[in-house]
């Protein structure tokens, strides 16, 4: 395949002078279309910085990142971007804030009526579609934002700890969501966490990241085979990958 | 079967708030009518409730105009406050210019009671209805504008970057995003004048007026007529019940996402 998104010699520096802070890089990585990627990290190693940066949101120090061969100089547009804290409005409904992502892209919902019918039975929120965010539980608040991100169908994903704040339960039925998306549609998936578990059970790549100023430590093909259900979680395989990775992060004393 | 029990019991709960309410009303007027006479407190101090109302009624037309008058004042100038206020935290809240000029002049004037230039506005501007819209516009515009920038400047950092990646217009994302985001801290604002609104006017009339309610307090005061005072303040207070319960109403009308999500989060 392909290389898609080329990163080079990235770098971030926040503030000046003494108040300066080393947050994130160098770092080189190259990622394939169609990869799962898992950028897999302590909290304050930079990782998120790192997404921001991918999506033109932020500025890097030094280096460049391009999709395409594309500079990125400006916020992409292209992609889709979900955060911990979900970017559902308030006052519209699930489906009117699926349709809100497409009114800012002056696209017409009527188009994509169909589609929107579609994803939310996707994620069996179908019988919700005309409920308020206030009235889901987390598990559903980020269900919505994830057809929310989806909808224009990008053929890029950022997902900055989609389920962060949500229960052990609800991560895992979600988890299964976001990789059946990416089985069915195969989009390029840049997956922040810092669940290892998570990382190995969704991604054909985990890289590792360093304490701060985050680096990039290995990258770990993950070679098994998908859907990865629970028979897989089972493996020994699995486990082997798991601990590889723990093992990495108890050398940093993060673990 | 369950939610026609629920009904029920929030019936109940309403009886038993409200009645509780109205209750408390009944018994502070018994208290207040019976210890006049038990006290023997001089009607010249404190008349009893139903003299109020008594010799209330007697001027009861006169009262009602003028509540039209300090209402039309009120209302002119608390509507002209918010037209100002809105503008004004929407310009500061998008110029980093006026953000840094205008907004420290405003948060400093904050600071000043502003029924102090009541006065002078009287003395440039006479007697009529501008000096008490102006009076009334400048209590309310403060709690107005400073409530606005607040609003425009807390939308939280994922819908700012959500709004970028769609790469939508500043003027898109303004209508789709910042303005309805911000109007629930505007109301915050618009219900604090709204307040404040019946005061500016009535003090204004008390410097410098010959009609509205303020005026009729002031003069039958001085006549040792706490009875017709007191039917004026009740008209007064009828008018600020009004207008906070009519911005009451457009939070409600306008914006009902945030008393539900308020509902739930309760």
């Amino acid at each position: 395949m392909e290389e898609f998104i080329k990163i080079h010699s990235i770098k971030k520096i926040f503030g000046s002078g003494e108040d300066q802070v080393h947050a994130f890089g160098p770092a080189d990585i190259s990622i394939k279309s169609g990869e799962f990627i898992s950028i897999l990290g302590p909290s304050g190693c930079g990782k998120s910085t790192l997404m921001l940066m991918m999506a033109g949101l932020l500025r890097s120090s030094s280096g460049s990142i391009s999709f395409d061969n594309q500079i990125v100089s400006e916020p992409k547009t292209d992609i889709g971007i979900m955060f911990q804290d979900n970017t559902l409005v308030p006052w519209r409904t699930v489906e009117g804030n699926i349709k809100l992502q497409l009114e800012l892209r002056g696209l017409s919902p009527n188009d994509y009526a169909d589609k929107i019918h579609e994803i939310l039975k996707s994620v069996n929120l179908e019988d919700f579609k005309d409920r308020f965010p206030s009235e889901l539980s987390g598990g559903m608040q980020q269900r919505a934002a994830f057809c929310q991100a989806m909808i224009h169908e990008p053929k890029t994903i950022l997902l900055d700890e989609p389920l962060g704040k949500l229960d052990a339960m609800t991560r895992e039925r979600i988890r299964t969501d976001i990789q059946n998306l990416w089985m069915t549609h195969k989009p390029t998936v840049i997956f922040v966490t810092h669940s290892i578990e998570e990382a190995v059970q969704l991604s054909s790549r985990v890289i590792l990241i360093t304490p701060r100023p985050g680096k990039i430590d290995r990258e770990i093909e993950i070679d098994l085979p998908y859907p990865r259900n629970l028979e897989v979680k089972r493996s020994q395989k699995f486990f082997k990958y798991v601990t590889e990775i723990q093992e990495v992060f108890h050398q940093y004393g993060v673990i | 079967m369950a939610s026609s029990n629920n009904k029920f019991k929030n019936f109940l709960r309403w009886i038993a708030s409200g009645w509780m309410l109205i209750l408390f009303f009944v018994l502070f007027f018994l208290f207040w009518e019976y210890s006049i006479p038990l006290f023997e407190i001089p009607r010249y101090i404190l008349p009893a409730p139903s003299e109020i109302v008594q010799k209330g009624s007697a001027d009861f037309d006169k009262l009602i105009y003028y509540t039209g008058v300090t209402g039309l004042e009120t209302v002119l100038g608390y509507f002209l406050a918010i037209i100002l206020g809105l503008g004004f935290g929407i310009a500061i809240s998008f110029s980093s210019i006026l953000r840094r000029t205008l907004y420290p002049f405003f948060v400093s004037i904050e600071m000043t009671p502003k029924i102090a230039f009541a006065p002078l506005f009287i003395s440039w501007f006479g007697f009529g209805l501008l000096p008490k819209v102006i009076i009334v516009i400048l209590v309310c515009f403060f709690p107005i504008v400073l409530n606005a920038i607040l609003a425009f400047n807390s939308l939280s950092n994922e819908l700012t970057l959500f709004h970028k990646s769609t790469g939508a217009s500043a003027l898109k994302t303004f209508f789709k995003i910042r303005l309805p985001a911000a109007m629930p801290q505007c109301f915050v604002g618009f219900k604090y004048a709204a307040i404040n609104a019946t005061v500016g006017a009535t003090i204004a009339e008390f410097i410098g007026s010959d009609q509205g309610l303020g005026f009729y307090i002031s003069i039958v005061t001085g006549n040792m007529r706490p009875d017709l005072a007191f039917a004026g303040i009740f008209f007064l207070t009828l008018l600020g019940l009004t207008l906070f319960g009519f911005v009451t109403l457009m939070e409600k009308i306008l914006i009902p996402w945030h008393i539900s999500m308020k509902r739930i989060n309760n």
